[in-house]
């Protein structure tokens, strides 16, 4: 028959380079509209991070995401960038960008002030106009200010920035030292259904709470992490490249390597934990690579709670998660029924 | 092993002149042309925005140019040999026959890369294996044709003798002092990594109970929609641009310089919307192979790979041999914990050691533990090579410490969620590497995902019988 367990993993995750320096840099124009354009030097892999980053630079800007278009990935025009991996576009490009947006800003109200007869300290830029701090009726229209700086003034507002993790080189010795600028955390817990006579598992549900600091885009977060989930239940359960005896792989393609398609999703359940992070770009984090860290462990969590065995080697396969049940079912010939904290770890373990 | 090709029967270019003729243009896509922009990207402040992506309309209506869209008058098609064998010497290379063909344009081999050695750290990975093949899905010749079926048949035609070597292919086997080096004069373990905090032994002698466990993962692939691929186009200035699928282009520029012999300043690198990364595209594989065939016959060479390539040619996750060791006090408190990793890491590091690096320091989990012993090593194996990958090691030690975790806490009696929060991090605690942590809420993340899902105490390791 089927049974039900649920089973929980939790983690932390670091954003960026370990210890060895991961910069990025961003330039940002202000055009004479009051658009922006944003030159990074990432690239976009499908996750969205370039919208992430339109949204960063029109939130320092004050004006909304369609007004930002993001030119990326050509070395003769956009600047560097350490690239899309490790988790890093929003925190390290993302204060990049920021940075670039806040200094095209200030020359943006170097050429304000004046004609509001105030200093530059005292303008604030909000919802696509620049103005008097506490004076919100005191303002001009961004686009305005842009074509004055250009015309009039003489000042073209673009800026450019860098920002780079403060780390601290691990001791050789010890392993002491200070990797990483920022960590994420996360808790996935699993419901997942198995057939104790086949040894198939379902997963049936995950409860996903996820930190990333300020989610700049709630509706990415929670496509990254049910991608990761899925890339998660491909790694519990199914995925894995064989090899013969001289080592050339024996399923590279689609038909014998098996993962996951939309019916073997589970229902996700995407929860964003508030936080802030005061080093990331309005208190962004990250949250691309840590989707998938805990998926596996809760669901072979929720493998041992459904039937009592521990599957200590992935993936779990029906064929392996039956063999488990039946070395089970060996060791405990006359019990019959329930058996207290099932296999008790390690009795019934599988390599 | 690669696909089969396509055989076509004669492949004389003069008998079938289609096939010199660029692809018949897509057909006419008709779509809205005035757009109305989705509200989300409409509002300020814009961050906490649902603000829909601005390629997403693009993606709906197929209008996105990947690569395999893209096409450029008089491009060629390229295809790499793959050894087909995971440690060989080669003695010889024989591409006549292939270049005898007609519809085949320029062949290279290994011997054609000025600098014929790359990789994000270690430089141990040829662009072509010239003298010795490490692992099967090694390229080591390259066809560049008028179409790809024929660059498909001529691979099929080039020759290649090896001298067959004994492939090591067991992590803990190569681990041993006594296994014959894969890139030997190098020893097989090319990184290690030792994290200590306290007093480990100690810690277990004072311990309540101590528990073991031996945890093992699998190696698996990125599997991304679009395959990795590339086109190079050498102009006349001597300057050449690649549209890559990279990840990294500022690294990528560089490595193709060094991989060429020529300035950085001549090489342009273009990455296009890339169809999923996962870490599998975050160094160069074919860009270098491509650039010298598109100088070698003026002509812009494309290369896409198929899904087997992708399998055997590009870098896959390491699988990892994991031990755990845990004392806790009587309530459940962990009082240490010595851990000792194995990550297998195929024929060449590639990011190997910034996966070993990140499964080290985050091995313990999130939990204060004041004894920690925590040693990681990566070793050459005849397989695969294994690199980044969404991760980088992660998962795999998550998979580790959150069952060994579990264990622990139904050995105990203890509610898993309690015994977590017993030892989770809070703001301010110490990692392993003795940074001071901030903006933790790994506690909270427990509660919140608790509550949600109607999490309600300790199972019986019987499940629950649900209808069959």
């Amino acid at each position: 028959m089927k049974r039900r367990g649920r089973g929980m993993a939790c983690m932390w995750y670091p954003i960026g380079f370990t210890v060895a320096a991961n910069p990025s840099a961003a330039v940002v124009k202000v055009n004479e509209d009051g658009t922006a354009t944003l030159l990074t030097g990432t690239v976009e892999t499908g996750q969205g991070s370039l919208t992430i980053l339109a949204q960063i630079v029109a939130q320092e800007l004050g004006i909304a995401t369609d007004d930002v278009h993001v030119v990326s990935a050509d070395t003769d025009a956009t600047p560097m960038d350490t690239g899309a991996i490790a988790s890093r576009t929003t925190y390290v490009t993302g204060n990049a960008a920021r940075i670039a947006a806040e200094k095209a800003k200030e020359t943006l109200f170097e050429v304000a002030a004046p004609l509001m007869a105030v200093k530059p300290s005292q303008l604030e830029a909000a919802d696509h106009k620049i103005f008097v701090k506490g004076f919100p009726q005191r303002n001009m229209h961004i686009g305005d200010v842009a074509n004055h700086a250009r015309v009039v003034s003489g000042q073209p507002p673009i800026g450019s920035g860098y920002f780079n993790p403060e780390t601290l080189a691990l001791d050789p010795e010890t392993g002491q030292g200070k990797p990483f600028g920022t960590y994420v955390y996360a808790t996935q817990i699993a419901e997942v259904d198995v057939d104790d006579e086949t040894g198939e598992v379902e997963v049936v549900r995950i409860v996903a709470s996820h930190d990333c600091g300020t989610a700049i885009n709630p509706m990415l977060v929670e496509g990254q992490v049910e991608g990761g989930v899925s890339m998660g239940v491909g790694f519990a359960l199914e995925e894995e490249i064989l090899f013969d005896a001289n080592g050339r792989q024996l399923n590279p393609n689609l038909t014998n390597y098996i993962m996951p398609t939309s019916l073997d999703m589970p229902e996700v359940e995407v929860d964003i934990v508030d936080n802030y992070d005061p080093t990331g770009p309005f208190g962004a984090k990250g949250v691309g690579e840590p989707t998938l860290v805990p998926t596996a462990a809760a669901i072979c969590n929720a493998i041992y709670d459904a039937v009592g065995v521990r599957i200590t080697a992935l993936p779990a396969t029906s064929e392996k998660v039956f063999k488990a049940l039946q070395a089970k079912r060996e060791q405990q010939p006359k019990q019959i029924g329930a058996a207290p904290n099932g296999g008790g770890g390690s009795s019934a373990s599988v390599h | 092993m690669p696909d089969k090709p396509r055989v076509i029967e004669k492949p004389d270019v003069l008998e079938k002149p289609d096939i010199l003729k660029p692809p018949a243009p897509a057909p006419l896509v008709t779509f809205p042309v005035e757009v109305v922009v989705p509200e989300g990207r409409q509002q300020t402040p814009a961050v906490g925005q649902r603000a829909t992506r601005a390629d997403a309309r693009l993606h709906g209506l197929g209008q996105t140019k990947y690569i395999d869209d893209m096409y450029f008058p008089n491009m060629l098609f390229a295809k790499i040999k793959r050894a087909g064998i995971a440690s060989a010497r080669i003695k010889s290379i024989d591409t006549k026959e292939a270049e005898a063909m007609p519809g085949v344009i320029a062949v290279i081999t290994g011997r054609d890369i000025p600098c014929n050695s790359f990789g994000p750290s270690l430089k141990d990975q040829p662009v072509l294996a010239s003298e010795r093949v490490f692992h099967a899905g090694d390229g080591v010749a390259a066809v560049a044709a008028v179409s790809e079926q024929i660059a498909a048949e001529a691979i099929e035609k080039i020759k290649v003798e090896y001298e067959p070597l004994t492939p090591v292919l067991d992590p803990l086997e190569s681990l041993k002092l006594e296994t014959p080096g894969v890139h030997a004069p190098s020893a097989n373990i090319y990184g290690h990594k030792l994290i200590k905090k306290g007093d480990v032994e100690k810690a277990f002698a004072e311990s309540y109970r101590v528990f073991e466990g031996t945890f093992r993962t699998q190696m698996v692939e990125h599997v991304p929609l679009e395959p990795y691929a590339c086109i190079a186009q050498w102009d006349a200035n001597g300057r050449v641009t690649v549209y890559s699928t990279l990840g990294r282009i500022t690294l990528g520029r560089a490595d193709v310089a060094r991989t060429l012999g020529i300035p950085m300043s001549r090489i342009r690198i273009i990455a296009t919307v890339v169809g999923g990364n996962f870490g599998g595209k975050n160094e160069i594989r074919a860009e270098p192979v491509m650039a010298l065939l598109s100088k070698k016959t003026g002509r812009p060479v494309k290369c896409v790979y198929t899904r087997s390539e992708e399998f055997t040619a590009s870098t896959t996750r390491h699988p990892l041999v994991m031990d755990y060791k845990t004392g806790v006090s009587k309530q459940g408190k962990i009082l240490g914990r010595k851990i000792r990793l194995v990550l297998d890491g195929g024929a060449y590091c590639s990011w190997s050691e910034t996966t070993l690096g990140k499964a080290c320091i985050l091995s313990a989990g999130p939990y204060n533990i004041d004894n920690l012993y925590a040693e990681a090593f990566v070793v050459y194996t005849n397989k695969t090579m294994t690199g980044a990958m969404r991760g980088f090691g992660a998962p795999q030690v998550c998979f580790a410490y959150e069952s060994h975790m579990d264990d622990i806490a139904h050995a105990l009696g203890l509610d898993p969620l309690e015994f977590r929060l017993m030892n989770a991090f809070e703001e301010g605690s110490i990692s392993p590497t003795g940074q001071k942590l901030h903006s933790v809420v790994v506690k909270e993340s427990l509660l919140r995902a608790a509550k949600r899902f109607g999490w309600n105490g300790l199972g019986d390791g019987n499940g629950t019988g649900v209808k069959a």
